[in-house]
């Protein structure tokens, strides 16, 4: 198995898993309002964050992904009543595996309504500086 | 993996995607990945052509995998999947890849960057197509019939409106009558209609109407749903009194019950507790049906094993039975409207107002009761405490509503109805006896619908006192309760002696959570019943087939409430009518290959959706309650449970073709 770099770039690469409701919703709202946020953020669209394996967490970090921010419902709003609980549960339990490979501070967990696309478009973008400060992700550089 | 012939069809969105991204390079990259026979791009692909374009192709070429690269799935992922359906193609086959939003839009200023990211969202999709599987869309019928749930205004209307359609109507009232609040109401605003004169021609039509089977002292008390039909499982509550009840009102008459000398007192709930009612009763004069209920909570007969026979014995036509049982019935209904209303906030937490310690202080429904001329006070205002006439009243608004947040004892929301029912109560009070002084406190005073401000003006004019400014306390000194309020408009504290106290009460929802949870409704932080979506689907709820009107949604007057149910009615014809319905494809299956019986997606499952069949030691979805959100999925140790068209090799795919480093074979 040899492994190639697809994208030469020193940009943070950032895997957003968004829930179909709120997160994806929220991106939409960005676009549509034309408010920017870096192109190094790509989305993957799940019915909710509670569908969010940590395998798919571990996965994207695998493949170069500098950060993972995932985007789902505010609590209490989640459209499946508590699925976004239940990725709060898996992030913190797959951020211990991570700690333990140097990824510390690579995942995230937000909240933004379907209304809210200034709010993702600041996630996004604060997402991305904060990876930017902790540098190309060790996995990458490997 | 098969070979699979997968088209990709990209848009230009008429300028809003091809001004930014380079259209040509996203199909130039598109056709080199793997399966993709077809990589084309087109002006408009929601037009008429461009439909036309993607079925032709699907047919030439026999696709059987789309991607259309264009705006949000949210805008045409269903319209592009029912075309693809029409073609001939599993609509489940097609995927949108998002390069309006995401790309063109979010980041115009750098059109090379939105080009590579449309490109690997492009591809993104492509490989997860190619992953896909086709899908059988399954149908159920609908079960002709609808259950309206509540006999307030809401249900009575919606009733009459299903009725008239044909449909067979059920409705189900939990007291002994229909006419809910809006039968005690007095009079209505802006009009000041007498309220009974326009609801009491409605309840006599919905009772009357030949499709409406109306069950009163009824209560649903379970609820099961399977494909395309609801069974309510409801408790008829034992009357004690036959149909061969005449009215002729001599048993209430020598009920001993509530007279002086019982020591069993019965609060009136017609009378909103200003009156006591007797333990065999008509609720009120126009009550529907005309029959008398014996509360047995409060019946001699039944509180002091057979004592008093009273009722039974003065009744001219044996209509008295003291054996009658609880009975359950089973209704089978395609769709249920959740009509079950508000109830009066109970102000009592609130001591600075002291209500429930002094007979003075009562709410607007009290003073409802008092304005009407049937009522205790046959329609003058008094005091209660001794049933003088009040000469100076004060009015409270927002009680129990706008509170602070997080307050327990109140509520957050404004009851959107309080201001108008107190410059109702007010105008009334000054029309029949204008030297009586009345006062609104108010916090803002909200005259939103058509006709209020008028009214309000009106009020003013026949001399209604308005202070900006909410009561510190509410005192008792002599006859009188000392009323103590900063106006807010001059600064001056002002201490008005009141000899009534009229508290605008909010309106909360009626205690219904057992009912809700048994249909799986949820709730808005508020209490009421949660909506499918607040703005623009406020009548349908997350449970296809229930609807929901008046205030069981949300505080609404009965113009509002009238409307909804209305078009709650609307909304549940429309999907009785189309006779089946469709079920969302896209939840969980199992594969028995893998399953354990572990029983850890039943314990995650907020639905209800899946259990564990003892005999074959396998978990089984149920088709009709899952909602395919995927928590299972992930608490699954043998990965025997997915999502379909979330599958991990699907979602891994899209993972791999976006992120930055590449596996080469």
């Amino acid at each position: 198995m040899t492994v190639v770099a697809r994208l030469a770039t020193d940009e943070p690469q950032i895997l957003a898993f968004c829930c179909n409701w709120c997160g994806y919703a929220a991106a939409d709202q960005a676009g549509a309002a034309k408010i920017e946020y870096p192109s190094s953020v790509k989305i993957v669209r799940l019915m909710c964050t509670g569908m969010t394996d940590p395998y798919y967490v571990l996965r994207a970090f695998e493949r170069g992904f500098d950060g993972v921010l995932i985007v789902g419902c505010h609590p209490g709003s989640c459209h499946y009543k508590s699925g976004n609980l239940q990725a709060k549960d898996q992030v913190e339990r797959v951020s211990t595996v991570l700690r333990g490979l140097g990824l510390e501070g690579r995942l995230k967990m937000t909240a933004a309504s379907a209304s809210e696309g200034p709010q993702f478009a600041a996630a996004a973008t604060e997402f991305t500086e904060q990876v930017r400060k902790l540098g190309p992700s060790p996995l990458r550089e490997a | 993996m098969t070979e699979r012939k997968v088209g990709v069809f990209i848009c230009h969105c008429g300028g809003n995607i091809s001004d930014v991204v380079d259209v040509k390079a996203v199909r130039e990259d598109a056709a080199k990945r793997e399966d993709v026979v077809l990589a084309t791009d087109f002006r408009f692909m929601c037009s008429n052509e461009g439909q036309e374009r993607l079925q032709k192709e699907i047919r030439d070429r026999g696709l059987d995998g789309v991607v259309v690269a264009c705006c949000t799935p949210k805008m045409y992922e269903d319209l592009f999947r029912g075309q693809a359906g029409e073609a001939g193609m599993n609509p489940y086959l097609l995927e949108i890849a998002n390069i309006r939003e995401q790309c063109s839009y979010a980041h115009r200023h750098e059109p090379a960057k939105a080009t590579e990211k449309a490109k690997l969202l492009v591809g993104a999709q492509v490989e997860k197509v190619r992953r896909l599987r086709p899908l059988d869309v399954k149908t159920a019928a609908i079960q002709p019939g609808v259950a309206v749930i509540g006999g307030g205004i809401a249900g009575i209307h919606a009733s009459i409106l299903l009725g008239s359609l044909g449909h067979k109507v059920t409705l189900i009232e939990k007291s002994p009558t229909i006419g809910g609040n809006m039968a005690r109401t007095v009079k209505t605003f802006p009009t000041d209609d007498c309220a009974m004169c326009t609801l009491s021609p409605k309840m006599n039509e919905a009772y009357n109407h030949p499709n409406v089977d109306l069950l009163t002292y009824a209560e649903v008390v379970d609820a099961r749903r399977s494909p395309g039909k609801f069974t309510l499982t409801v408790e008829k509550k034992p009357r004690y009194v036959t149909d061969a009840c005449i009215g002729c009102n001599r048993c209430t008459e020598k009920c001993p019950i509530s007279t002086a000398k019982s020591p069993i007192q019965v609060d009136s709930e017609w009378d909103a507790g200003l009156q006591r009612r007797k333990a065999i009763y008509l609720p009120f004069p126009q009550a529907l049906p005309q029959l008398w209920t014996i509360d047995a909570d409060h019946c001699f007969y039944f509180q002091r094993d057979g004592a008093c026979r009273i009722c039974a014995k003065v009744c001219p036509a044996n209509a008295i039975d003291y054996t009658m049982k609880p009975e359950r019935v089973d209704i089978e209904v395609g769709a249920v409207i959740v009509a079950t209303g508000f109830r009066e906030y109970d102000p009592t937490p609130l001591r600075h107002l002291a209500y429930g310690r002094h007979p003075n202080v009562v709410t607007q429904m009290q003073a409802a009761r008092m304005l009407d001329s049937m009522g205790p006070t046959h329609g003058s205002v008094a005091r209660p405490s001794d049933g003088k006439p009040a000469d100076t009243i004060v009015m409270v608004q927002c009680v129990g509503s706008r509170g602070a947040p997080g307050d327990p004892s109140v509520h957050e929301y404004c009851s959107r109805v309080c201001c108008m029912v107190a410059v109702k109560h007010a105008q009334l009070i000054k029309k029949a006896r204008p030297d009586t002084e009345v006062y609104i406190l108010y916090n803002d005073l909200r005259a939103y619908g058509k006709g209020f401000e008028e009214y309000y003006a009106h009020s003013m004019e026949l001399g209604v006192k308005y202070v900006r400014g909410l009561p510190g306390s509410v005192r008792p000194q002599g006859e009188k309760l000392l009323v103590d309020v900063d106006d807010m408009l001059t600064g001056r504290r002002l201490r008005i002696p009141a000899d009534l106290v009229v508290l605008s009460a909010a309106l909360e929802p009626s205690p219904v959570d057992d009912l809700l949870a048994a249909l799986h409704l949820d709730k808005t932080p508020d209490g009421f019943v949660k909506e499918y979506h607040a703005k623009i689907n406020p009548t349908e709820t997350q449970v296809k087939g229930v609807f929901v009107a008046g205030c069981a949604q949300g505080p609404k007057d009965i113009t509002d409430t009238i409307a909804q149910a209305g078009a709650a009615a609307m909304s549940a014809a429309v999907f009785l009518g189309s006779g089946e319905m469709t079920l969302n494809p896209l939840i969980a299956e199992i594969d028995p290959a893998l399953c354990r019986a572990c029983d850890r997606c039943t314990e995650v499952c907020e639905f209800d959706a899946v259990h564990v069949d003892p005999g074959r030691l396998l978990a089984v979805v149920d088709e009709t309650a899952c909602e395919g959100c995927g928590k299972c999925t992930v608490v699954c140790p043998t990965g025997a449970i997915t999502v379909r068209q979330f599958k991990r090799p699907q979602i891994v795919a899209s993972i791999d073709a976006l992120a930055p480093l590449a596996v080469a074979p």
